[in-house]
């Protein structure tokens, strides 16, 4: 037997199905706005503007991406090394920081953790950090340095590393590693074999929380990249627009050549191209993502 | 307490060392490499002055390149896809004539006002890009490049016989020069663009006056009601000179000193540059802004141009008659180039506002140069690399076009044609490298060259012939910042909607304009900016 929904009820359901509806109409709607802009005729955008549906449906702007794709598949190559990379690599160092951190034999345990948590407050700001990576490192001086350049500066964040410390200190009670230890366990093995198996919902999160920020990323490519070949794939989006923008700009001061800048078309297959697979993936792997950070904050 | 204290003096400690050690090497690294190449020439001078004055080499101080050094030039914009190829072609030459080579650094568009400052700070490139909108000025200023006026004889005798002195004279800040100018005379003059098609079409007079031109647009909306005629927003009008793109126009009727005369409303003709009057308090004020809306009011643009976006292909699609803001003569062959290409039977005409009011000259040799970064390790190669770039025929090509035969060649009427799309014409971007006698001439250079010998001949006939005399002026504006800011708010909230003429008493609402400018600072600016500028006219000897 059913339980029935009261008349208030109803009515509560039916005005937040429709505020949700809507809400989810309005995040829809540029995505849609821009695939059908991607299969407009670039004339018909600039006469007529954008529209739900495609007028004077045409492929031609996705023929000019893939007549030469190399460009956004190296991009794209670009992109999944480097978030590979770093998540994997981030991921170990900073489980074995908040280990190292949650442990309550350790002394200075406290004071790391604040220095830690310091330099979340407190930066050096851009100069710094940008002299840093490309003179006292030198990394700036070779392509396979600025690569690093581009993955190295994200390993570790405050914020995940003090999320993870709170997520070892809720799950694994100091007891078990004690009796660990009097079994005659040393950290290596109480790392590996009694911590790391029950953080699998810590690694998910934290590694989510990374890998996206490398995905998204196009700032330190701006910065650090030497040759396009090492480009992220955000940056090459966004370059490619602020290409067309700049030399237009610049055209009113100096002859230089804008003929064959890309058409609006152009640009909005190309976003479709860049974006298109992740956001197929992203709802798969969101879940994990909500339920990761409350299972770290309830009990923090 | 105790344990944190001698944690944090330990760290403090560290940090000094590792900054010490870090000063330490780079100090070190700068003196080793300056002495043998560069200042060589002045050591011996006065070694030899002292010991022995038999053997003095002191006429020309010997340029010593048995040292093989790598060079960094920064310039803006994307890298082409050639670009390595091109640079070992490069290499080759500067290898065997001044042992170094070069690398070439792309700035790319992102952010590119922000990396530009980070590369001068860091100091890893040894030329780099500069221009008039690229704040080269303040930049020289604050010391961020090298002083050129004793190294060119030595290092750069070729640039110095072609580069022009009074090309040179508008690069130097304060009296110093910092960078050399590219060589190609650019006209980039303001003006209309129009639909000459449909002009000839409804039989319309030239747009070459206020009142022509309104009898222009008033042709084409009586014969063809639903032509889009004007687009005009506010997007070329952001400084301190106009708030409506429209008001443009008026540089048909004055012979200002500059495109739209000065900021604050103050104006000066091209002919009297000291006699500074006051536009925005006069009885022409009234009549323009009147005018405008009567234009408004016949419906040349849209009723919510102030708010509308700027649309810079308007012009292409058909979707308005005539640009006004913003305009030059490569903006006209770019339209002539998509018509051919989308619309032939359409033609664009182009108006410079100059042809009508006699003030004409070509744009500051400042808009495309080349400096020597200051903290460069190896200056003197890097003025000779330029010197090469720029007044060797074949290095000069090459840096231009391109490898020829793969990258480029020249067709049978002796015109630049493309071969390869992984390095177009200016594949490097090195506007600043554009030598007027080796510039390979590319077809659309015809119509431009055309309309550049047009204007030469008017800019010859100019009080002060083909010289523009407000290029050199900066205003420095530190003390009344504050103001001007205020102004700039006032003049987009209330000078705005009387240019675009969306106001009903033009009269009253100007009064309103100039109270609330007034009360903004409006004064100080006018006054600071007059003296300023009488200060220059008296320097530069313009009266």
């Amino acid at each position: 037997m059913k339980i029935r929904d009261s008349k208030s009820t109803i009515i509560f359901k039916i005005v937040i199905y429709t505020l949700l509806t809507l809400g989810a109409l309005i995040c829809v709607f540029p995505f849609i706005v821009i695939i059908s802009g991607s299969f407009t005729d670039n004339h018909t955008i600039l006469t007529e503007g954008y529209g739900i549906l495609p007028k004077n449906f045409t492929v031609a702007a996705y023929q000019t991406i893939f007549k030469a794709p190399q460009d956004i598949l190296q991009a794209y190559m670009m992109t999944f090394y480097y978030t590979i990379q770093g998540t994997s690599v981030g991921l170990i160092m900073i489980t074995m920081t908040a280990y190292v951190i949650s442990r309550p034999e350790f002394k200075y345990r406290n004071n790391i953790s604040f220095m830690i948590y310091f330099t979340s407050i407190f930066g050096g700001g851009i100069i710094p950090w940008y002299l840093m990576y490309s003179k006292v490192l030198g990394l700036k001086e070779t392509t396979g340095g600025s690569m690093i350049a581009i993955w190295f500066p994200a390993l570790m964040s405050p914020f995940l590393i003090i999320l993870m410390r709170t997520f070892i200190k809720a799950s694994v009670p100091d007891a078990i590693s004690e009796s660990a230890k009097i079994d005659g366990a040393g950290h290596m093995t109480i790392f590996f074999k009694i911590v790391l198996p029950v953080l699998g919902p810590g690694i998910a999160t934290v590694g989510l929380f990374l890998a996206l920020g490398y995905w998204n990323d196009w700032f330190r490519s701006s910065m650090f990249s030497t040759s396009s070949k090492t480009w992220e794939l955000q940056f090459y989006l966004y370059d490619l627009l602020n290409a067309t923008q700049a030399l237009k700009q610049m055209a009113q001061n100096t002859s230089i050549s804008t003929a064959d800048l890309p058409t609006q078309s152009v640009k909005l297959a190309m976003a479709v191209v860049a974006t298109g697979p992740v956001l197929l993936f992203y709802p798969f792997v969101q879940r994990y993502f909500v339920s990761g950070i409350t299972i770290g904050a309830v009990k923090g | 307490m105790g344990k944190i204290k001698k944690l944090l003096s330990v760290i403090l400690m560290l940090c000094m060392v590792l900054s010490l050690v870090a000063c330490g090497s780079k100090g070190g690294e700068k003196d080793d490499d300056k002495n043998p190449s560069g200042n060589t020439g002045n050591q011996d001078d006065t070694d030899d002055g002292k010991d022995d004055p038999t053997d003095t080499p002191t006429e020309e101080p010997a340029i010593d390149t048995s040292e093989k050094v790598d060079l960094v030039f920064y310039v803006m914009g994307d890298a082409p896809v050639d670009e390595v190829l091109v640079e070992e072609e490069i290499n080759k030459i500067l290898l065997e004539k001044i042992n170094a080579t070069i690398d070439f650094q792309f700035s790319t568009w992102t952010d590119w006002a922000q990396k530009y400052n980070l590369e001068l700070t860091s100091g890893q490139s040894d030329m780099i890009y500069v221009a008039n909108w690229n704040s080269y000025g303040t930049l020289a200023t604050a010391g961020a490049f090298l002083e050129l006026d004793e190294l060119l004889p030595t290092y750069a005798p070729n640039i110095l016989a072609t580069v022009d002195e009074g090309l040179l004279n508008m690069c130097k800040v304060d009296g110093t020069l910092y960078s050399i100018p590219g060589t190609w005379p650019e006209y980039t003059v303001n003006g209309i663009k129009y639909r000459e098609d449909l002009r000839v079409k409804y039989d319309l007079p030239v747009p070459n006056s206020l009142e022509n031109f309104e009898a222009y647009l008033l042709g084409i909306k009586e014969k063809d009601p639903n032509q889009g005629l004007l687009t005009v927003t506010t997007a070329e009008s952001s400084g301190l000179v106009t708030a409506f793109d429209a008001a443009n126009v008026f540089n048909l009727k004055y012979p200002w000193i500059t495109n739209n005369a000065f900021p604050y409303g103050l104006a000066a003709d091209y002919n009297t540059p000291a006699d500074v009057y006051d536009y925005w308090y006069s009885e022409d004020f009234v009549e323009d802004m009147k005018l405008m809306k009567k234009w408004a009011d016949l419906g040349f643009w849209s009723r919510s141009a102030l708010s509308d976006p700027n649309n810079d292909e308007s012009f292409k699609t058909g979707l308005c008659v005539a640009e006004v803001a913003g305009q030059n003569p490569n903006k006209h062959i770019t339209a002539v180039t998509d018509f051919a290409k989308e619309n032939p039977d359409w033609t664009s005409a182009y108006l410079a506002y100059g042809e009508v009011t006699g003030v004409l000259y070509p744009a500051s040799a400042i808009q495309n140069a080349t400096a020597i970064v200051r903290d460069s390790e190896n200056p003197e190669r890097a003025l000779m690399a330029l010197d090469l770039m720029f007044t060797d025929q074949t290095l000069n090509n090459l840096v231009q076009a391109g490898i020829e035969g793969t990258h480029y060649e020249i067709d049978a009427n002796g015109y630049y044609k493309n071969l390869s799309e992984n390095f177009k014409y200016e594949g490097f971007n090195t506007w600043n490298l554009r030598n007027n006698d080796y510039k390979l001439k590319q077809e659309s250079d015809k119509l431009l060259s055309e309309m550049s010998a047009k204007y030469a001949e008017i800019g010859d006939k100019t009080k002060f012939p083909n010289v523009n005399i407000y290029s050199n002026f900066t205003e420095n504006y530190d003390e009344y910042q504050v103001e001007r800011a205020a102004v700039s708010d006032v003049m987009r909230q209330y000078l705005a909607p009387i240019q675009a003429g969306l106001v009903d008493d033009v009269e009253a609402e100007i009064a309103k304009f100039l109270e609330k400018a007034e009360a903004a600072g409006l004064t100080t600016c006018r006054d600071a900016f007059k003296e300023q500028w009488a200060a220059y006219c008296e320097e530069y000897g313009y009266k």
